[in-house]
């Protein structure tokens, strides 16, 4: 092993050594003042709450991003209107349930296959034939994330609305401890996203159409050439995508709020989470979208006094930590 | 660069084109008199507040329909107004748009001044972005400033700049009011306050606790929450257990997002909950019903029958109309860009359009305005900041099953330093004033 090569693996452990160092400080700080260990005044369910809270906007942000990975994955297409489609398909749900007084669950199945139909003529229409040109594909889905978030300012108003959740979801249940109450329906966003996932990983890891897609991801150009029909494989996976990403939509506009610019800041938990996660790796977008939800959620309570305005700054950190000793994310390929 | 020094050639032709016809006018006055006077609107149409674009700009709008014989060319509060003139002078307008960010804000406030070349500047929207742009005020001694509805205490506190007027008061005068509600209506004794962690929040706590504290009750704990946040969950569950309830200072988006967690985490709105002033506006109305009951602090009476009032509701919506009624009039936002507007009117009217002298004969007239508007009459101290009435309202269901507001308490009189209990020195922040 040459010197260099010595140099860089050395620098390389170090980083991990100090990321880990970091975690196991920021955890144990975290569990010091939830607790109120060493003398300080604890708080339990706050604590609870506010762990719940990140786990809940995790499984809102994995079923946004695991469309997303799912896409790059596949077709290195970065889908920078990832974001647009998630305000999209929330606004339609919005329209159907608050307007048209549909089921909400109907509402929800008919936002997230529209957006699926949406996803799949954006990438007829505009990516098809600019096929293997990532960047020249990531500049079309900027310049339709664009015109989208201009044209759903007149069609649905600027105003943050929010969409009524199922009656008998839009309460609270007790958790059973010191008397603590959390809304249910961010419950079923956790338990949509863990059925999401388990069906992703069913659906990839055990059907031909999963083979093929892992196929795909190893070696596109091998898949195709065994008679494959790949640029039906890749239709079939845009529009699988673009259905995530409305179908969180529907579920974050019913668990927070739809305004515009939340299809920006939903693209940007995306890309942290698939950057975190590595990207195209679904066990990847599980374990970014915890870490973000929790970081984002838990920051914002347990950072010192007079620094929480920081905890903005704490989900980059977290990307730079990771990329510093990842740079192909947790789960990612080389 | 042939284009463009071609471009920069035929520029210079003109100018100087322009330049012989007005020598060869030989009369100076003439030009003064029927020149036409430019204004811009900033406000802000991206980022949390974008909503309020709407509420603001058909404020200003409607003062120049009504005041000014301009002519709304649509429905909408975006379409533009023509014809407005003031004593023989057209009035023309441009548009900024801010995003709630001093840097975006100052850019815009820069791009209509220096570029554009507007003589006066109403706006802008939001608390931070007011602090900088009255800064920059101090640079432009020439031109007129008047705000619209940016609501920090330093703003005319401590910057102070000489030619920036503020006719709708600060964050902390329109929380007048509610402090000896808490106490004394609701009985509160133990209070949280949560809200956007910059300028406007820190002032309308202080206006809160200006009154709140010296009554004799406690705040327990402030929790600031950066601006732009899209998950509010956390923020609502580090309220303490054991408040009489809390003050709500956010506005658009983050507004929705804490009333919907704090109902849906079974709290009660109506009962443990006051509105900051950009709570108590109908954009927040999507939460529905838990909103029915809950009270708050506002400037602008929302949901008077006062006559002055309801004539500029009908008068606003019957320009630009709005379902439910009255939800595009009655809004902070709509209210006092109107005012804004108002003001540059009457002031432009007293001085025949004259804006000669850097503009000192039109700023005497803005300084010295007795302002009669829909919320009451408005006069400005010698820092140029209204004395304002102020109101307490309440989010109310109507006959129809929508949500309007009803004004429960009127507060006349009220000035910046709340009689002395602020000063250029003591800006609010994080945890000031104490309690």
């Amino acid at each position: 092993m040459s010197l260099r090569r010595l140099q860089a693996e050395l620098s390389h452990r170090l980083a991990g050594a100090l990321a880990l160092l970091v975690l196991f400080f920021s955890i144990a700080w975290v569990l010091i003042r939830a607790l109120g260990l060493f003398g300080g005044t604890g708080n339990l369910p706050q604590f609870i709450v506010v762990t719940l809270n990140g786990i809940t906007l995790a499984g809102l942000y994995f079923i946004v991003a695991s469309g997303f990975t799912l896409i790059f994955g596949l077709m290195r297409v970065v889908n920078m209107a990832h974001g647009s489609l998630y305000l999209l398909g929330g606004y339609l749900a919005f329209r159907l349930v608050q307007q048209q007084a549909l089921n909400y669950w109907l509402a929800l199945v008919l936002a997230a296959i529209a957006i699926g139909v949406v996803g799949l003529l954006m990438q007829q229409i505009f990516l098809r034939w600019n096929q293997g040109q990532d960047l020249r594909q990531a500049l079309i889905t900027i310049a339709l994330s664009v015109v989208l978030a201009d044209q759903m300012i007149p069609l649905f108003g600027a105003e943050a609305v929010t969409t009524t959740p199922p009656s008998g979801l839009g309460g609270s249940i007790g958790l059973g401890i010191s008397g603590v109450r959390y809304p249910t329906f961010r419950l079923v966003v956790l338990g949509l996203a863990l059925l999401i996932g388990f069906g992703l990983w069913f659906g990839i890891k055990n059907t031909r159409f999963g083979m093929i897609i892992r196929a795909g991801v190893d070696d596109r150009a091998m898949t195709s050439a065994l008679g494959i029909n790949v640029q039906l494989v890749f239709a079939v996976t845009f529009f699988i995508g673009a259905l995530l990403a409305g179908l969180g939509g529907v579920l974050g506009g019913t668990m927070i709020a739809l305004a515009p610019g939340q299809d920006a800041s939903f693209l940007l938990s995306s890309l942290v989470v698939v950057i975190v996660g590595g990207m195209g790796s679904l066990a990847g977008a599980v374990i970014g979208a915890l870490a973000l939800g929790l970081v984002d959620q838990l920051s914002g309570v347990y950072l010192p006094t007079g620094y929480t305005n920081f905890s903005i700054l704490l989900t980059f950190a977290l990307l730079v930590f990771v990329l510093a000793v990842r740079p192909t994310g947790l789960f990612g390929r080389r | 660069m042939t284009i463009v020094r071609t471009q920069r050639r035929w520029g210079i032709l003109a100018v100087a084109i322009l330049g012989l016809t007005v020598a060869a006018c030989g009369n100076p006055s003439t030009t003064t008199t029927s020149s036409t006077i430019k204004v811009g609107i900033l406000t802000t149409c991206g980022g949390p507040f974008a909503a309020f674009e709407q509420e603001s700009f058909s404020g200003a709008k409607y003062a120049l329909v009504q005041n000014a014989g301009g002519h709304s060319q649509g429905t909408g509060p975006e379409d533009g107004v023509s014809g407005a003139t003031v004593a023989g002078h057209p009035i023309s307008i441009s548009f900024g748009c801010s995003d709630a960010t001093p840097d975006k804000a100052l850019a815009e406030a820069r791009r209509l001044i220096q570029n554009v070349g507007v003589d006066i500047l109403l706006g802008p929207l939001s608390g931070d972005e007011g602090i900088a742009i009255a800064n920059y005020a101090k640079q432009q001694p020439n031109k007129t400033f008047v705000n619209g509805t940016s609501g920090a205490q330093q703003t005319t506190l401590s910057v102070k700049a000489p030619n920036f007027f503020r006719f709708g008061g600060d964050g902390a005068q329109w929380l007048a009011g509610l402090g000896k509600y808490a106490y004394n209506t609701l009985k509160w004794r133990n209070v949280a306050i949560l809200g956007e962690d910059y300028s406007y929040p820190w002032t309308q706590a202080a206006g809160f606790i200006g009154e709140f504290c010296p009554a004799g009750g406690k705040i327990s704990k402030r929790i600031w929450i950066p601006l732009g946040t899209t998950d509010w969950a956390s923020a609502v569950a580090q309220l303490p257990s054991n408040i009489d309830g809390f003050l709500l200072l956010t506005g658009g988006t983050d507004t929705v997002a804490v009333e919907k967690d704090y109902a849906n985490s079974g709290g009660n709105l109506a009962t443990h909950m006051l509105g900051g002033s950009s709570v108590m506006d109908p954009t927040s109305f999507t939460v529905g019903s838990p909103l029915n009951g809950l009270a708050g602090g506002s400037p602008v009476p929302l949901g008077s029958t006062d006559p002055a009032w309801t004539s500029y509701v009908n008068g606003l919506e019957s320009v630009y109309p709005a379902t439910p009624k009255g939800s595009l009039a009655g809004s902070l936002f709509t209210g006092l860009y109107y005012n804004g507007m108002n003001a540059i009117i009457q002031g432009l009217k007293q001085v025949n359009g004259d804006l000669s002298g850097n503009q000192s004969k039109f700023q005497q007239a803005l300084a010295g305005l007795s302002l009669s508007t829909p919320n009451g009459t408005v006069t400005l101290d010698s820092n140029r900041n209204a004395i304002i009435t102020n109101y307490v309202v309440q989010i109310l269901t109507q006959s129809d099953g929508s949500l309007g507001f009803k004004t429960i308490q009127t507060v006349p009189n009220v000035n910046q330093t709340f009689n002395g209990y602020f000063g250029p020195t003591s800006a609010p922040s994080r945890d000031s004033p104490s309690c």
